[in-house]
Order: structure tokens, then sequence, then C-alpha cells
């Protein structure tokens, strides 16, 4: 189905594609998600309700009828607090003691797509339908993707509530603004000498 | 005979539950007890169910299921779960009427505020 249009998207289009005929897919809507600057588990809820169908009124459960998701612009997810360094992803390999972990700061390194897919896969309940729900999620990095002969619909996030800054954080805040303000004032004030400088020169 | 009754129940059942008596026996037993319980528990389920389709189709024109629920009862219209979520599968118009005059009725909070800036992993990578 991916054709000449497919050709800007430079990744993994076997892998974007894979697994496409299993999934019986009259009906169902493509929704584009835009991962860019969202906390990355109120988007992960969103993607699971859309993904279980949760969001129509024909929800059965014992029959799966979500949308397909795409998710664009995954490495540009972004977490509260300092989970970037401390949140860790960890696994046991079945061998004794070996309890491998991996922090977020990493694992977006190595792959910013299994951060968004673990996140959603976590919310989804544990059924015989998850790996079908699986199926029907696709995540890129960027904001290239192989579907563009698809008739998608971008999703739009609900409005939120977001409470205001703690005490210690926005004085954190105040800071780094006045920080930044000051490195800026400093910038100018050199590039200022410097002008002034060859203007000097190019009178004399 | 007592036999045939139970080994005509247990038609189904997975390996020799189907066949031998002494098996079957018990089998038969806790599918009639879990019969029992679940004919109870249905009644559950599908008010869960028809909830779950309330709310979904509530949601898609604004409104969650408490708020919709909240205005019918003000509005004293009657109509119970079962209907309500067959309307919002079959027929969408009579649903959004519906929803209107819950709206009307009660209208719910929605305060939306913009997001601050939060730390990204642009600065990171």
């Amino acid at each position: 189905m991916a054709s000449q249009a497919a050709s800007s998207f430079n990744g993994n289009v076997k892998k974007a594609l894979a697994g496409l005929r299993r999934i019986n897919l009259d009906g169902l809507r493509w929704r584009v998600f835009d991962a860019k600057d969202q906390v990355l588990g109120r988007l992960a809820s969103q993607i699971s309700t859309v993904i279980q169908g949760k969001d129509k009124p024909t929800y059965a459960p014992n029959r799966d009828d979500g949308d397909m998701c795409i998710v664009l612009n995954a490495k540009d997810i972004s977490v509260t607090g300092r989970k970037l360094t401390n949140k860790f992803y960890r696994w046991h390999t079945g061998y004794v003691g070996h309890l491998k972990e991996r922090s977020l700061k990493d694992q977006m390194a190595k792959d910013p797509t299994e951060v968004i897919r673990k996140a959603v896969l976590r919310m989804l309940p544990r059924n015989k339908l998850r790996d079908d729900r699986d199926r029907k999620l696709r995540i890129f990095a960027d904001s290239e993707h192989p579907f563009g002969d698809r008739p998608l619909e971008p999703y739009i996030m609900p409005p939120r509530r977001v409470r205001e800054l703690r005490p210690r954080a926005r004085r954190a805040m105040i800071r780094a603004q006045k920080k930044e303000e000051l490195q800026k004032q400093t910038a100018n004030e050199t590039v200022k000498g410097k002008r002034r400088v060859v203007k000097e020169e190019v009178k004399a | 005979m007592h036999k045939d009754r139970i080994l005509k129940l247990a038609k189904g059942f997975r390996g020799r539950a189907k066949n031998c008596i002494r098996i079957a026996r018990e089998r038969v037993e806790k599918a009639l007890q879990y019969s029992y319980r679940d004919r109870r528990n249905k009644k559950r389920d599908m008010r869960s169910l028809w909830i779950q389709r309330i709310n979904a189709g509530t949601r898609q024109h604004g409104v969650n299921y408490g708020n919709f629920m909240h205005g019918l009862m003000k509005e004293n219209i009657q109509l119970n779960r079962k209907v309500l979520s067959e309307l919002s599968m079959h027929e969408p118009y009579s649903f959004k009427a519906l929803v209107d005059i819950s709206r009307n009725a009660f209208p719910g909070n929605k305060n939306v505020v913009l997001p601050p800036k939060k730390e990204g992993i642009s600065i990171v990578l």
C-alpha cells in the first residue's frame, strides 16, 4: 500500500507496515497523535482509550474495535520532575541476580519509540486482545510516516487543568529565568562592544 | 439415570471431564455453581457495559457520564441505562438531543488552562 509517497520516509518501512494484513481495517479510523511537548503518561492514557475503542458507543469488551493510532515526534515527549534521570525501566533476564535496568535518558537515546510503547502497553488490560491492540499502534520518532495515502485524522488532546507551580519549583524557575536574562545581557554587551570598535576603525 | 444427565450437562468440557463420570461430576457441580453466581453477575456486568457505552457516546459531544446523568435526573427523565446505551449506539440524533437537554439542565465545569513549560528531551539530546 505504500507507494512513492512513502519514499520520503527513511526508516524501517517493513517494520511500520508489519502485520497490517492481520488487522481487519474496514471502518477503522487512522488517528494521528503528535507527541511533541506532551507529558508521557497523560498522552499514553489517551492513546490507550482510543486503542481499546472506548471512545465509541459500540464498544464491546470481547472484540477489538479500536482505531489505528499513529504517534509522531516520539523523541519530543516530555516528562515532569526528575524522571529523565531517575525513572528506570527494569527487567529480569531469568538468571539469578540478573536484574537489568536502564534509565529514561538511555532508553530515549537508544530507541525513543519504546518509551511510548511501554507506557501504552502497560495501560492496556492484560487479556488476549492486548497483542492485537499492540499491532494497531504505530510509533515514529520524527514526523515522517509512510501512511500518507490513508485518510488520517489528527487527535486533539482534551484541555488540561495544570496545577500552579509549587513554591520551590517556582523559585527555581524564576532563578533560571533571571540567569537567562543575565546571560543575554552579557552577550549583548560583548557584541555591542565589538560593534563600536569596528565602527570607529571604519570611520577613522 | 443420574449419570446420563450429568454426562449430558458435561458436553463440551475439556479432557476426561466430558467422558468419565467421576471427573465429570465434579466439573458439572462447579459449572452449575458458576452459572448460579453468574446469573447474578450478568446483571452487574451488563449495567457496567451500558454505562461505558453511554460514557463514550456523551464524551463525543463533550459531556461526561456523571454530568449527563445528573442533568437527566434534574429534568426527571426516567430512561434507564439500557435504553440510553441502545440510543447512543443506534439513534445518534435522538441521543444528541438528550445530551443537549442534559447540558441545559446542568452545565458542567470546564477549565481550560495552558500548560507551563516542562522539561523536554531536546535539552538532553
